[in-house]
């Protein structure tokens, strides 16, 4: 039976974390401000109502763009690219999992390279595999690919693992064909692993596509990001796009708890039962 | 509908003949889990296998169930193999932990097996209507099992078993995980379920007073290795129908202590 914490609530909570934030945030920017020594505050730390006023601004900060435009548009290329990254490599990581869990041959071979993968500092080789690839949007993918790949590989099969031996055994003395087992038993139970791993690689797909934008141009946030400290545009967006960097994180954690909310049949019992409905 | 009749024994339904279960440990040397069991249990019997951890209770059980190989020896179910008999659906197994599908309602979780042997829909339905019946959680068909308190999980865990109709139940310890009073209430449960349903019923349990009321026969292991040291008729001391009254008697005590007594120690 889990204990229920009615208080506090967990928008009060998530209140007072953000308005704490924004104290530190606002706190270090009055340093700045008034530290003599410093010429342009707003390169160090600038006000957060300064930022947010940036996102309104209708002052051309390119040819054709205001500062929150040119933000958007990196955003969505951002997205876009790390997500085909994420979709190839969730699909690999998974197909893995099961190959490793149907054959212990299979496991056996390749739990070493998993672990290889893991910890060899992909973010790092970014600069190699452009020189091996060649284009910088199928380097993109690659690296979004690589990272995703791990987390959920590794989380599907301990997924898989975590199926009790009595359920196999149950399924076994029913003389369930291996579909069958894997339909009604396998996936269930693996689901909320899966999601974990897809919560751990998400974010760090869209960094990985962030982190390759900066290598060359082409549009992205990170793009953008290593324009707007070269002074072509307002700094302000630099800020802008810390910010937005943050929340399209953040995002694509919630968006995958959001996707297991919808799929996951154990979350939809979990949230029936809160309401206190009887089944 | 109910018939109150006792249940007939007479063919052999299950027969365990020089069965010997060898593993090799971790370190190379063969352990000995059963050594030479011979054990015949009839149609419709409730057989109780008895003992301590490490008996080797529930490797035989895995045997019967094909769920393990011995090592030597031959187990016959129903004139056929372990094997087949499990592949024709004459068995039904009950955990220690009720081993339900969480995500699934009881009645889905009753309905898995069924589900399996691609039962139509309605048919599905109705057998397990009626299963839930049988252990009286009709009002909890749409309850997930989190829901339910552990006794009336194992009492889905048993509907379950029971839902493709096997002829042999197996039973692991089904009750050693239960408050005192719950395992008493299904001992009642079962006691009635098998006197409706003529199953077939190994048993494996470590607790004595609970076999000797619940079962025809006693076989009682002993450990290191896995043999069987008595096989006692709980029939001629205490008849059916076995009423919870009984526990008290002069018999029943005299009865377990016979039990006890057949232990041997290493």
């Amino acid at each position: 039976m889990r204990k229920k914490h009615k208080f506090p609530p967990k928008w009060l909570v998530t209140s007072v974390w953000i308005i704490g934030f924004l104290l530190l945030w606002e706190f270090g920017a009055f340093l700045v401000e008034n530290n003599p020594k410093i010429q342009n505050p707003e390169y160090i730390l600038p006000h957060m109502w300064q930022i947010f006023a940036s996102f309104f601004d209708t002052n051309l900060t390119t040819a054709t763009q205001t500062p929150f435009q040119v933000v958007l548009e990196a955003c969505g290329a951002t997205l876009s690219r790390a997500g085909i990254g994420f979709l190839i490599g969730l699909s690999a990581g998974f197909i893995l999992a099961l190959l490793m869990n149907l054959s212990h041959i299979v496991e056996k071979v390749a739990f070493p390279y998993l672990m290889l993968i893991q910890v060899i500092p992909i973010l790092g080789l970014a600069p190699i595999i452009l020189a091996l690839t060649g284009d910088i949007g199928i380097s993109r993918m690659v690296i979004a690919a690589i990272l995703t790949f791990y987390p959920v590989s590794a989380n599907t099969l301990a997924g898989f693992k975590s199926v009790s031996t009595e359920q196999k055994q149950l399924m076994f003395n029913y003389a369930a064909k291996i579909p069958v087992t894997y339909w009604k038993l396998m996936f269930p139970t693996c689901i909320p692993y899966f999601f974990t791993g897809l919560k751990t690689a998400a974010p760090m797909a869209i960094t990985a596509s962030i982190l390759v934008d900066t290598l060359q141009g082409d549009g992205g946030l990170g793009c953008a990001l290593s324009q707007s400290l070269k002074h072509n545009t307002t700094i302000y967006v630099f800020w802008e796009i810390v910010i937005a960097a943050a929340a399209v994180g953040i995002f694509s954690f919630y968006l995958m708890g959001m996707i297991e909310n919808m799929v996951s049949p154990l979350q939809r019992i979990n949230r029936k039962l809160k309401r206190g409905d009887k089944g | 509908m109910e018939n109150i009749k006792e249940p007939v024994k007479n063919d052999i339904e299950i027969s365990i003949e020089n069965v010997s279960m060898t593993y090799q440990a971790d370190n190379g040397t063969d352990v000995k889990a059963l050594t030479d069991i011979n054990l015949q249990v009839k149609k419709g019997e409730f057989v109780a296998l008895l003992g301590p951890s490490g008996c080797g209770k529930s490797t035989l059980l895995n045997i019967i169930a094909d769920l393990l190989h011995p090592t030597e020896g031959n187990v016959i179910v129903g004139g056929t193999t372990p094997k087949d008999a499990r592949l024709k659906q004459r068995y039904g197994i009950v955990f220690q932990r009720p081993v339900l599908f969480d995500w699934r309602t009881v009645q889905k979780n009753v309905e898995l097996p069924l589900e399996i042997m691609k039962w139509k829909k309605e048919d599905r339905r109705e057998r397990s209507t009626k299963m839930l019946g049988l252990v009286n959680l009709s009002d909890f068909a749409n309850h997930y099992p989190q829901q339910l308190s552990g006794g009336m999980q194992q009492r889905v865990g048993i509907a379950r078993a029971l839902a493709i109709n096997p002829e042999i139940l197996l039973m692991d310890e089904p009750f050693s995980a239960l408050d005192e009073f719950t395992k008493e209430k299904l001992h009642e449960d079962i006691l009635r379920i098998w006197r409706k349903t003529h199953k077939t019923v190994v048993f494996v349990t470590h607790n004595i007073q609970e076999a000797v009321y619940l079962s025809d026969k006693i076989v009682v292991l002993s450990p290191h290795p896995g043999r069987v040291s008595a096989i006692i008729d709980v029939n001629e001391t205490l008849p059916r129908p076995r009423v919870p009254e009984m526990k008290t008697d002069v018999a029943f005590n005299q009865l377990v202590l016979k039990v006890r007594n057949s232990f041997e120690e290493v």
